[in-house]
């Protein structure tokens, strides 16, 4: 059984006057429930290039409702106008523009449960991770 | 303008034969609305977390403080974000819909908070 843990800081000097800000949050990576550590992952980097929408982590074989954990960043260093539109379970949530990152939890709640990126300015290079409760690769053309 | 310096690090000894180890942070300018961390009680029904029509392009950041209970995050309809006991999450935001909330059960607290760039 793995253990993987991620942590998480926000910090500002300036945005509230007379008053830093300092967030800091952790948290060990588990399946789907609380007891068991995440033991599958998959990460890479990717080119997206303008208008291409990339499904990032396919539908299908994951385990419904089950718990993932997903890391994308936007690379990109050529042009900080860059950038990706991201959506989960096809639903747009936000961009990433060069150097941009998102973490999330995520559940894979239904067979429609992926993750998608679309470059809209670009082109972009992304990095990504998955940490997944249950996987099992696509089978085999016959 | 304020700058906002946001820092994942994830880190595992076991999880493949290759260590993971690694940080990537960001430079961030926040220029309008902010909610620095703030707590509110869920409960089964849905809460509007962050109302799409009150912000524009923003930075979220979201934790479960309770030891059990998991809470749901959806933007709109479909079942999003799952934050485990104690798990968090940061996102940038298109404000596109709504942020809800909703816990699993009982009326645990989550923390907030939003930059609006």
């Amino acid at each position: 059984m793995a253990t993987t843990t991620a942590t998480v800081s926000i910090s500002s000097s300036d945005l509230m006057p007379g008053s830093s800000l300092n967030i800091s949050a952790s948290s060990v990576l588990m399946k789907t429930g609380i007891t068991t550590s995440m033991e599958l992952m998959e990460m890479g980097n990717a080119e997206i290039v303008e208008d291409y929408e990339a499904q990032l982590f396919a539908d299908g074989p994951a385990t419904d409702n089950g718990a993932y954990f997903i890391y994308i960043c936007n690379t990109t260093t050529e042009d900080t106008t860059y950038y990706v539109e991201y959506k989960l379970h096809e639903t747009v949530i936000g961009r990433l523009y060069a150097g941009d990152w998102m973490f999330v939890p995520y559940n894979a709640s239904d067979a429609d449960a992926e993750v998608e990126v679309k470059g809209l300015i670009g082109p972009n290079k992304i990095e990504y991770a998955m940490f997944k409760t249950a996987w099992t690769l696509p089978a085999a053309e016959s | 303008m304020a700058t906002l310096t946001p820092t994942l690090t994830l880190v595992s000894t076991d999880a493949s034969t290759d260590e993971i180890n690694f940080s990537v942070t960001d430079s961030l300018n926040i220029t309008k609305a902010i909610i620095s961390p703030s707590k509110v009680a869920l409960s089964t029904g849905d809460l509007t977390l962050f109302a799409a029509a009150s912000y524009t392009k923003s930075y979220v950041y979201l934790k479960n403080t309770d030891d059990t209970i998991v809470m749901d995050i959806d933007f709109g309809t479909q079942l999003s974000i799952e934050l485990g006991a104690g798990e968090f999450a940061f996102f940038p935001w298109e404000s596109s819909g709504n942020i809800l909330a909703k816990s699993a059960s009982g009326t645990p607290y989550i923390e907030y908070a939003i930059f609006e760039a």
